[in-house]
């Protein structure tokens, strides 16, 4: 790749760098200019991250899976080395002085205490160019100034005044506003539409017949909205495509089911999961500008590259006149890898002849986003005489996991991600059910590992305690990867994990390995005489490898244990007739703040020896059955099936 | 229908439809984006202003009703360059991941100090518990607020410390930790 693809040094000196990754809060565009500040040995505030223009930035497919900071982190680094040696080259023709004896500091190249010369100098004739060399050499580590410093988000100041300017907060001349008018069931189809009564409504632009979009585009976001709604429509019911179930082996081992037949002691157990929303705080929002030669798309999207082909091609606009410029976005944790509210501000921009913004309403959002699928986990094991885990058979049931729809070659690594435990078992068999459903299902924060892990270290504790052993010591017989381990023990010490509480109290563990990212919790729970859950404290250690910003792994860390001890004491997004129920905050509720545990501890323990790795998902995988087995050890009560609510809980303590 | 409203100690003159919230008159008349739209029904506090002294959704409330109040957004916190303790301790804290809610809880925070100088941490929740955070920031906003107050890290202000010596100091990330450096541009 060249270098002006992925690092400019601008006429003052400042870098500017590259990337097509996005940001919504994962604090990658601080980690970015962190990382490029260290190699060009340049204070962070020099540094500008232009994240996700697709006129601007080279090609990316994404940005999901924990992968901004281990895809772009070598990348990144390197491009700002070779920029570096460029520099120290062109300096050294400029003073005469061998480039061996030159340095770089503060954006200036020297010779020790002699004459000096800064980068903005050294651009003035001619800009930085050339190919990025795959093995380009970094700077020593004893020469770092901000990898693995704690930094404050770059936009925080921009954030905190209300500067910081959203999808919905961009504002050109002329935007006028859209609303969607939608069937009673996702997929119907207008047979008639009287737009009447609509047209003559204040405010009203045009009403847009296009393909199955129906809209209105009006003046103020209010009289497009009482206009959509005054359209009068009749709708058939729709059609449904009932695709076969894929049936995806993940592991097969011969000789799993004579060893659970011949194992001293089997156990048998059954979770369940429900559908959960993204639920966003901000609606999904797009601002589209369709002009006669071209389009620009301002929107909070996954997939910038994605968004532009599909606007293109749906607006019958080459795929290289149209410019996505993604922009701040509320966090919606993979939600916004469909690029549907970008596609109706663009198809409403075309027909109005203005730029048109479209934001979803609260209840749009629940009810017309794809959410994240349900799952059903079957899980049998047999030990053998020493109270090894000797064979383990689990059949993973739940629906497509990613906005592209059922795809067999990623179905492994997507819907059955983290289906296959990390821990040395001689005989498995793993397979994934990917059944088909009338939902609207996609990508959400981790994709299937939650549900995955959730079963797989409730019933890796189950096995303990069937077996008289402790839940730590009887994981640890099976983990092979020191890191692992070794996150583990951490928080194990930490916590003081086995040690005494008072009545009620309960301590549970759990942990994994997520796309190279370690991770391994404590929780502590109260479960009062009614079956109600309180979270008070979590640990968790995290190793991603080498940290950039220590306190954004910490700040991701802990807002994914938050989120996911809200999805598993909260959450389930409810289906009545093929019509999401559950679409507001009263009838899907989230944790707020009186919900917040008393601490979330995160230490990051990174090896720096390793690869950096993700932190966007990791921390929320174990959290669900770090709280189940902390009610285990609580109250004796054994909740395999999610959201863990007090009638839940008080109906399995009574069962037992 | 003409309406004069106080924003921030200046004195606008505006013409929305007469159902117009004060919500869309901030944010499509005045500019003032800074407050969010999340709900449109007072359950998310991202729209968040103080009305005369007190948080209130400015989704749910007419902005003719609005008229001769004096109304202060998130824009109008900070005095000039320098900004309202509140939200320097957001910064200092990092109590933010995607930022959508912060200016509602800002906002929630700064009506509850400008009350109760010194809260604990119960009055805390209870006057941010409109306000929905889905990134999960909930424990760094709850001591941003404490170190506004300036009873960060004081007895019954803040979380029970972890047992002594057991993490380096570097990586702790509870009361007691060090906070994270600011960007120089922010000090």
């Amino acid at each position: 790749m060249n270098l002006e693809e992925r690092i400019r040094v601008e006429p003052d000196g400042s870098l500017t760098a590259f990337s097509g990754k996005i940001e919504f809060g994962q604090g990658i565009r601080t980690a970015f200019a962190q990382l490029v500040a260290n190699e060009l040995d340049v204070p962070v505030e020099r540094v500008r991250v232009v994240l996700g223009d697709t006129d601007e930035v080279p090609f990316d497919f994404g940005t999901f899976g924990s992968n901004s900071i281990a895809q772009e982190a070598p990348a990144l680094r390197r491009a700002a080395a070779f920029a570096r040696r460029t520099l120290i080259d062109r300096a050294a023709a400029r003073l005469g002085v061998p480039a061996k004896r030159l340095d770089t500091k503060d954006g200036t190249i020297g010779d020790g205490d002699g004459k000096r010369v800064s980068y903005a100098e050294l651009v003035r004739d001619a800009p930085l160019t050339g190919t990025i060399p795959d093995d380009e050499p970094l700077l020593p580590q004893g020469r770092w100034r901000h990898i693995g410093t704690p930094l404050s988000r770059v936009e925080a100041r921009d954030i905190v005044t209300g500067r910081a300017r959203y999808t919905a907060d961009v504002r050109l001349d002329g935007l006028a506003r859209g609303a969607i008018a939608r069937p009673p069931v996702r997929g119907g189809r207008a047979t008639r539409v009287d737009e009447r009564a609509a047209r003559a409504m204040p405010g009203v632009i045009t009403v847009v017949r296009d393909g199955d979009l129906i809209g209105v585009v009006a003046e103020r976001e209010d009289q497009a909205r009482a206009a959509a709604d005054a359209l009068d429509i009749d709708w058939d019911a729709p059609t449904i495509d009932a695709p076969t179930t894929q049936v995806v082996p993940l592991r097969e081992d011969a000789g799993t089911d004579a060893a659970i037949a011949s194992a001293a002691l089997t156990r048998s157990a059954t979770y369940t999961l429900p559908s959960i929303a993204s639920a966003s705080i901000g609606p999904s929002a797009a601002v589209v500008d369709v002009r006669a030669d071209g389009a620009t798309v301002y929107a909070g999207t996954h997939r910038p590259f994605g968004l532009r082909d599909t606007v293109a091609d749906r607006v019958g606009l080459p795929r290289d006149q149209v410019r996505v410029q993604a922009q701040m976005s509320s966090g919606t944790y993979g939600r916004s890898s469909a690029p549907d509210v970008g596609v109706e501000a663009a198809v409403l921009s075309k027909h109005a002849r203005r730029p048109v913004l479209v934001q979803w309403t609260r209840a749009e959002e629940f009810a017309c986003s794809p959410n994240r699928p349900e799952a059903v986990l079957e899980v049998t094991a047999g030990l053998d005489g020493e109270g090894r885990i000797a064979a383990w058979r689990y059949d993973e049931h739940t629906n497509v996991h990613t906005a592209a729809g059922p795809d067999p070659r990623v179905a492994a690594m997507t819907s059955g991600r983290n289906a296959v435990p990390p821990y040395a078992i001689k005989h498995a068999r793993v397979v994934l059910h990917v059944e088909p459903t009338p939902l609207r299902t996609a990508n959400f924060r981790s994709l299937a590992a939650a549900e995955n892990v959730f079963a797989i270290e409730s019933f890796v504790d189950e096995l303990a305690h069937a077996s008289g052993q402790d839940p730590l010591a009887f994981r640890l017989r099976h983990v092979n990867d020191a890191r692992l381990r070794r996150a583990m023990e951490r928080v194990a010490e930490v916590s003081d994990f086995g040690g005494k509480l008072p009545e009620r109290r309960g301590r549970g563990f759990a942990c994994t390995e997520y796309h190279g990212t370690y991770v391994a919790q404590v929780a502590e729970v109260e479960v009062s005489a009614s079956g109600a859950v309180r979270v008070l404290r979590i640990w968790c250690v995290i190793d991603p490898g080498l940290v950039v910003n220590p306190d954004g792994v910490r700040n991701q860390t802990e807002g994914g244990i938050q989120q996911s001890a809200s999805w598993a004491l909260l959450e389930e997004l409810r289906h009545k007739g093929g019509r999401v129920a559950t679409t507001s905050w009263d009838t899907y509720p989230i944790a707020t703040f009186r919900d917040a545990p008393e601490s979330i501890e995160v230490l990051v323990e990174g090896d720096a020896s390793a690869p950096s790795t993700g932190v966007g998902e990791p921390g929320a995988v174990p959290t669900a059955a770090a709280i189940a087995n902390a009610v285990f050890a609580a109250c004796g009560a054994r909740v395999r099936d999610v959201p863990l609510t007090r009638e839940r809980v008080r109906k399995t303590m009574t069962d037992r | 229908m003409r309406l004069v409203l106080i924003v921030n100690g200046a004195t606008h003159s505006v013409d929305p439809p007469p159902s117009a919230s004060l919500l869309s008159v901030l944010r499509d008349d005045l500019g003032l984006t800074g407050t969010r739209f999340g709900c449109g029904s007072g359950q998310c506090g991202s729209c968040y202003v103080i009305v005369d002294g007190r948080a209130v959704a400015s989704c749910l409330m007419p902005a003719r009703q609005a008229v001769e109040r004096e109304i202060t957004t998130i824009e109008g916190l900070a005095q000039g360059d320098d900004l309202h303790p509140v939200q320097k301790a957001f910064i200092a804290e990092d109590a933010m991941q995607c930022g959508y809610c912060t200016s509602g809880m800002i906002i929630s925070a700064a009506a509850l100090l400008a009350h109760d100088a010194a809260p604990d941490e119960a009055a805390i929740r209870d006057a941010l518990a409109g306000n929905l955070c889905r990134c999960g920031v909930y424990g760094r906003a709850i001591r941003a607020v404490q170190r506004a107050a300036g009873t960060r890290g004081v007895a019954g202000g803040s979380p029970p410390a972890m047992k002594k010596g057991s993490a380096p100091a570097i990586t702790r990330g509870v009361a007691g930790g060090s906070a994270p450096a600011m960007n120089r541009k922010n000090k």
